[in-house]
């Protein structure tokens, strides 16, 4: 059955580059480049190694604001699960946020810092602290009281009450969280370095701006490897550091 | 609960199924976790109504914005009473209105399409297996790159003018309803199908009085995550294409300092992103008050 799947998955992405090469080829260059085309492409750029490096570097900075939103999100989102006043102090201005536009908070931010590395750590930990937080707060909700209850009744408080109880089962949640609010810091960083056109995001825009759709393919598809990468490592992390995390995950029934 | 269905189902895209277990895993209150819950609620609250809690949060955030604007330079941040003001004279020389109607167009249109996309597509994967293990993978890959990106590539084949703000509102939330359509009717429950079946219900039948119940939770999940983040593309679009309504405003109030003004106009986007988020979800309660939690 997993294999069936595996070979089925080959066979979509088959059938999408087929159909891509073929609308690729009638469109020609100017519109859409086939992905032989585009591979070639990647190839090269890659050798060349500017977008490497451009990637690296943006991506570093990406981390810094990313660290700062689990730094942030992770302990608030818990205290919020557990204290209902935190909860009641802060919960409509993290909706408030999630909701909120992270481009239309970039021309803002860059009055306050500038156009330099400060705001776009401060847009990525805009972007992606809301996810990081809400996650931990329904993780935090959801933690069974009987459990709670039970090391009451030997005794354990504070610090070793998170330590010992809320830490292991929120584990999974601040996981979720932390890959969840990756993939909106991606997204947060790319965008505020299309909008200033600086590093990788400003790489993508520029190429556009040159109407070369097959450099712009290349880019796109470098970022949909680092991003995919990305995510899988977090997710390995999560499941290394703690052999309950993937079990929990396959004990529901 | 809702909204950790929808951020697992970002996610655990790979697997909808683990999504809806985590949740399930935590999801059913027993009557003693709910008497201890409530205890705990009442100790560490005082029973404050969720209501008041809420004006309280809003104002004691407001005075804490006023105090730290009052810090800053104003032509850095802006304190929500100058907001305010700007906004008032905004709304009341029709500039603000006039501007936001000509943006929700591209939101409506965009909106529209993605869901007509979304819709059947999703469908499609959710029910077929074959179809899954054939494109899932794609969307997945799909999903990795940040819709934002895609921007450039709008450009060359719209424009910068409305066809391409329609274009990004489509891209930005086409799939995110997706996700959420495909994991809903992969879950649709297996009883409930397998008892249509043994009492005969076939073809037609069998999916207005078994598919469509089951569908309407997961879709307004769908629309309700959609909404928003149309909303989100309406504005972003306006920034990244050629600056038009609420993005003009926006780019001429940078231009000038104004920080009060763009506030104004990020409050007001996020205010209509809630505004619509709320009346997804009472159409939702009036509709079918039989899904909505507690």
């Amino acid at each position: 059955m997993r294999g069936r799947s595996f070979a089925l998955g080959i066979a979509g992405f088959g059938i999408i580059l087929v159909g891509w090469e073929i609308a690729g080829r009638m469109l020609g260059d100017m519109l859409l480049s086939p992905p032989s085309t585009v591979l070639s492409l990647l190839i090269s750029i890659l050798a060349e190694g500017r977008a490497l490096r451009e990637l690296v570097n943006s991506m570093g900075q990406m981390l810094l604001g990313f660290a700062l939103a689990c730094l942030i999100g992770m302990p608030l989102g818990t205290m919020m699960g557990r204290v209902r006043f935190i909860d009641a102090l802060v919960h409509p201005w993290v909706s408030m946020l999630v909701v909120t536009s992270v481009a239309a908070l970039v021309p803002i931010v860059i009055l306050l810092l500038g156009t330099g590395v400060a705001m776009r750590v401060a847009i990525v930990f805009l972007g992606s602290v809301g996810y990081v937080l809400l996650t931990a707060y329904h993780g935090a909700r959801g933690i069974d009281a009987r459990l709670v209850d039970a090391a009451r009744s030997f005794s354990i408080a504070g610090v070793a009450l998170y330590r010992k109880v809320l830490l292991p089962a929120l584990y999974p949640y601040l996981v979720t969280g932390a890959r969840l609010g990756l993939i909106h810091a991606i997204r947060a960083m790319i965008m505020a370095e299309m909008f200033v056109i600086t590093g990788y995001g400003g790489l993508i825009f520029q190429t556009g701006l040159d109407l070369s759709v097959g450099p712009l393919l290349a880019y796109l598809l470098l970022l949909m490897i680092f991003s995919t990468t990305a995510t899988a490592i977090l997710q390995r992390i999560g499941n290394a550091t703690a052999r309950w995390y993937e079990a929990r995950q396959d004990l529901g029934d | 609960m809702n909204t950790l269905l929808h951020t697992l189902a970002t996610i655990e895209n790979t697997n909808p199924q683990k999504a809806l277990r985590a949740m399930r895993a935590s999801t059913p209150p027993t009557a003693q976790e709910l008497t201890a819950r409530t205890v705990w609620t009442a100790m560490s609250a005082g029973q404050m109504s969720s209501r008041a809690a809420y004006v309280a949060s809003f104002i004691l955030g407001l005075v804490v914005w006023e105090f730290v604007a009052g810090l800053l330079p104003h032509v850095v941040f802006a304190s929500p009473s100058r907001v305010a003001v700007k906004l008032y004279a905004g709304v009341l020389n029709g500039e603000i209105p006039t501007a936001f109607f000509h943006s929700l167009q591209q939101f409506a249109l965009g909106f529209a399409i993605s869901f007509v996309i979304a819709l059947p597509l999703g469908l499609l994967l959710g029910r077929s297996r074959i179809a899954f293990a054939m494109f899932n993978p794609v969307l997945n890959a799909l999903l990795a790159v940040p819709s934002i990106a895609f921007v450039p590539f709008i450009m060359i084949w719209f424009g910068l003018f409305f066809e391409a703000r329609v274009a990004l509102v489509v891209v930005m939330s086409v799939f995110d309803m997706m996700v959420i359509i495909i994991s809903g009717a992969r879950n649709i429950d297996p009883t409930a199908v397998t008892v249509a079946k043994s009492f005969q219900i076939t073809g037609l039948r069998r999916i207005l009085t078994v598919f469509v119940p089951a569908s309407l939770p997961f879709l307004f999940t769908a629309l309700r995550i959609g909404v928003v983040r149309s909303v989100n593309a309406m504005i972003t679009a306006e920034l990244f294409f050629a600056a038009v309504n609420l993005g003009k405003i926006m780019q001429t109030a940078s231009s000038r300092f104004d920080a009060a003004t763009m506030l104004a106009i990020v409050f007001l986007v996020s205010l209509f992103g809630l505004l619509m988020q709320e009346l997804v979800k009472l159409a939702e309660a009036r509709l079918i008050p039989w899904s909505v939690r507690q």
